[in-house]
């Protein structure tokens, strides 16, 4: 007769996901030297990445392996308690893989493949934080695989392509304000297996000895998790409002349009820019479809409102003696991030960063390439969901290496 | 050589890679916090899930603000504290409350709140723990009306303050008083009302508008006669806490398997003009105005408390052929009587505010925000009975995470009076619910 008392329908679950951290290029170490620029001048296979049109334009068999550590900490300032609260992520490794071969010398027909991990971060807060009920983990992994073709039409203009498959993991963890009798809190683990599918394409045009145009597209991926299982850690009791089982959702990787310039006086230097335009309105929604719903646990979509942006990269290379090039760079971007929409996995802001990098070059065949990205931003917001308040502040730091052979 | 210059390069890049912590700027801003006092009802005192008990009380209202105020040069914070392992005691001597398995009438378990104990701790009334060296700032009591702030020998009739009179003839005023306060907080009356919602409006009376003034001036005259500021609270409409809210005047809810009891209901009832269908029906209550039956259907706008025998509703059909004692209902004249004094008495508590200076909370505003609720750092919090997470299982009384964000409350309305910086306080890291 009389309805439920206990009607135990208040817990509201809502959702936060991903970061931006796949949008900070680390996949070329020549490139990040510069400024993570690079699409209008073939460096080596990470130019598979950067401008797959500009492969053609060499004339080499080479293999080049990289890997970047990325050394983010964030500290977070809650603006009404004054408390501080810091991440302890383990080091990102992001790598690279590519190989590019010719079938003779001088083909204007080169064959490549890339694989690279534009996003392989994994953002840990510490214990008992304030924002723990928006993340307290989010590890995130995702191997993009691009088989590309790249054709020199003549001296001056060379294109290329290739489909991109993508495969990642997902892992995201946060506490629920359900507390059990011990006083600690229930929490959920989110994972799952993303896939995806999209391509790269570019032109790269020698518009005279000194100056090239690059202009290339990678079009957005939607990394969709069909297959996703939330595990909820809660008291016996409220269970049956909480069952642990599947759930699906998306993600899109935004597209990225690059204009890129290359300035090569003589032989010995170098310049570029790259001006990027990536497409983070598709970002406007997170949802999650959970397969059993109750009163407590109801699908969610959480505006993320994310906008278009601009980025400019740029950087210099000057070759110091035969075996040595020195490196240096820097960019700015614009955040896609609106106010009221930022995040504890994103806490962005417009940035400003700098770049070094260093090649030495053992012989003919084989080098090795050294780079370090630098960046800080501070960010102050209220999240419009949460009514999380406060500062972002975070320092990152990215040593990376290459090495290549090429014959 | 170039390598060094290298390695030193990255090496100092990664130590200095921790952005750095500045502890943001605090202050007292006009206010003197050296001795905190605040005076007030159950809230203030700490009590909670129907009792006064250790954890409720470190998570009192008046001890979150201590707490903070210290942050800005306030001195220690007594409070007159029970042991951490009693099971409390309220009113009627019983011991506090906690969520468990409740088997009803009908043989379903259910969770529900439960006494942790057969009685109350029945030695936290006769304790005494008052010391001349450590001075209590919490004169929080349980049951404080606003007209007894003065009343001598108020032990006598509140068990409560015998834990920590000085003196037998002490007023709670008076010893209040005698802390020397350099800084006050008042958040008196609610427990006025209450009394009376909690009666159903049975055999209690409020405060006039005008006894209130007397009452509630004198108490603010004599908190500022030394010169201390202060911060005043104003009274929550109490009809918009769960204790009310829960159990809604329609809660009858007649489905196809109740066809017996419906035509019963319609056969019995008819006559007086009422009419029973299938979904939600209003409740019957006791009225001897009604008609001469004395009995009529509740009303929209009426209130039914959380204290109805639960079981003889489910079963024994109280509330249906056995209507409701009127002690169990605040009906539309018991209510609007109610929310037109605590309009009147948040008049007299604005004014004085104005009057004297004195920073104001608008409790009133606080509490009618969670009957919508709100997100506090990723957390709903809603007026809902336990799953709203902001009141604890009494149902009237915050939990100690309720009392943070009220607490923040009278922290914002002192900065901003008084030109402070007084932190908030983290209310995740304080308790709202335990589930079994």
């Amino acid at each position: 007769m009389l309805k439920l008392l206990l009607a135990l329908s208040g817990f509201i679950f809502s959702q936060a996901l991903f970061s931006q951290g796949f949008q900070v290029n680390f996949q070329g170490q020549k490139q990040q030297g510069m400024g993570c620029a690079g699409t209008a001048l073939f460096q080596d296979g990470a130019s598979l990445f950067y401008n797959p049109g500009s492969a053609g334009f060499s004339n080499e068999n080479s293999v080049n392996v990289a890997m970047t550590g990325v050394l983010a900490n964030v500290l977070y300032v809650d603006s009404a308690t004054g408390e501080g609260y810091r991440t302890n992520s383990p080091i990102g490794t992001p790598f690279s893989a590519y190989g590019l071969f010719q079938s003779k010398k001088e083909a204007r027909l080169k064959y490549g493949i890339a694989v690279y991990t534009p996003f392989g971060s994994t953002v840990q807060y510490e214990d008992g934080w304030i924002g723990r009920f928006a993340l307290t983990r989010l590890e995130l992994k995702a191997i993009f695989i691009q088989p590309t073709l790249s054709f020199r039409f003549n001296d001056y203009v060379s294109i290329g392509g290739g489909p991109i498959l993508t495969t990642g993991n997902v892992n995201l963890q946060k506490d629920i304000p359900v507390q059990f009798a011990d006083g600690s809190y229930a929490n959920v683990e989110l994972s799952g297996k993303a896939i995806g599918y999209g391509f790269n394409a570019g032109i790269h045009a020698k518009l005279s000895e000194q100056l090239a145009l690059g202009l290339t597209y990678r079009s957005q991926v939607n990394m969709n998790l069909n297959n996703g299982y939330a595990t909820f850690t809660v008291p016996s009791s409220l269970e049956p409002n909480f069952p642990s089982g599947k759930f699906t959702s998306s993600l899109p990787l935004p597209s990225v349009t690059t204009v890129g310039l290359a300035f090569t006086p003589s032989e010995k230097f170098a310049a570029v820019l790259d001006i990027n335009h990536v497409g983070w309105k598709a970002y406007d929604t997170l949802a999650f479809d959970y397969e059993q719903n109750t009163a407590s646990l109801a699908d969610t979509k959480s505006a993320r409102n994310y906008k278009d942006i601009f980025a400019f990269r740029g950087g210099i290379s000057y070759r110091v003696m035969e075996e040595m090039d020195v490196r240096l760079g820097g960019g700015f971007g614009f955040s896609p991030v609106q106010n009221g929409y930022v995040t504890p996995e994103t806490p962005d802001k417009n940035r400003a960063y700098y770049t070094f990098g260093w090649t030495y070059r053992f012989g003919e065949h084989f080098s090795m390439d050294v780079s370090v990205y630098y960046t800080q931003i501070k960010r102050g917001d209220r999240n419009l969901e949460t009514n999380l308040a406060g500062t972002f502040t975070t320092k990152a730091i990215a040593p990376g290496f290459s090495l290549v052979y090429k014959w | 050589m170039k390598y060094y210059f290298l390695i030193a390069f990255i090496g100092l890049g990664i130590t200095s890679c921790k952005p750095k912590f500045e502890e943001p700027e605090m202050s007292a801003g006009e206010i003197n916090p050296t001795r905190f006092v605040m005076v007030g009802g159950a809230h203030t005192a700490g009590y909670m899930d129907d009792a006064l008990y250790f954890d409720g009380q470190e998570n009192s209202l008046a001890n979150l603000i201590a707490g903070q105020l210290e942050k800005v040069g306030g001195g220690s914070f007594y409070q007159p504290l029970v042991s951490a392992n009693s099971v409390g005691v309220n009113l009627n001597g019983l011991s506090k409350l906690k969520l468990g398995y409740k088997t009803d009438c009908e043989n379903v378990a259910s969770l529900s709140p439960l006494r942790v104990a057969a009685t109350g701790d029945l030695s936290i009334w006769s304790d005494n723990l008052y010391n001349a060296n450590s001075h209590f700032g919490n004169y929080g009591l349980p049951g404080l009306k606003v007209s007894d702030a003065f009343t001598a020998n108020y032990a006598a009739q509140n068990n409560y303050f015998n834990r920590m009179k000085s003196v037998v003839s002490a007023s709670v005023m008076e010893d209040a008083m005698a802390q020397n306060p350099t800084f006050f907080s008042l958040f008196l009356g609610l427990d006025d009302v209450m009394a009376y919602a909690k009666a159903g409006g049975k055999g209690q009376t409020l405060p006039t508008a005008l006894e209130f003034q007397t009452d509630y001036t004198a108490v603010v005259e004599e908190l500022i006669s030394s010169g201390a500021k202060g911060v005043l609270a104003t009274i929550p409409d109490v009809t918009e806490m769960p204790y009310f809210t829960t159990i809604p005047y329609n809660g009858l809810a007649l489905t196809e398997a109740d066809a017996g009891n419906l035509d019963l209901l319609n056969n019995v009832y008819n006559p007086l003009g009422y009419f029973f269908d299938y979904g939600n029906n209003p409740f019957m209550m006791v009225d001897s105005t009604a008609n001469d039956f004395a009995v009529r259907q509740l009303l929209p706008g009426e209130y039914l408390l959380l204290s109805l025998p639960l079981d003889s509703v489910k079963c024994h059909q109280v509330g249906v052929l056995y209507p409701f004692r009127d002690e169990f209902v605040l009906s539309l004249q018991e209510v609007n009587l109610l929310r037109s004094r605590i309009t009147a008495y948040n008049q007299v508590i604005t004014n004085l505010s104005n009057q004297y200076g004195l920073a104001l909370v608008r409790t009133d505003e606080f509490i009618g925000s969670l009957t919508d609720g709100f997100v506090y750092n990723g957390v709903s919090m809603s007026a809902k009975f336990v799953s709203g997470g902001a009141y604890s299982l009494d149902g009237i009384h915050l939990n100690a995470r309720g009392n943070a964000v009220l607490a923040n409350q009278f922290i914002k309305a002192i900065n901003s009076k008084y030109k402070a910086r007084i932190p908030a306080v983290n209310a995740t890291a304080t308790s709202a619910i335990l589930f079994p």
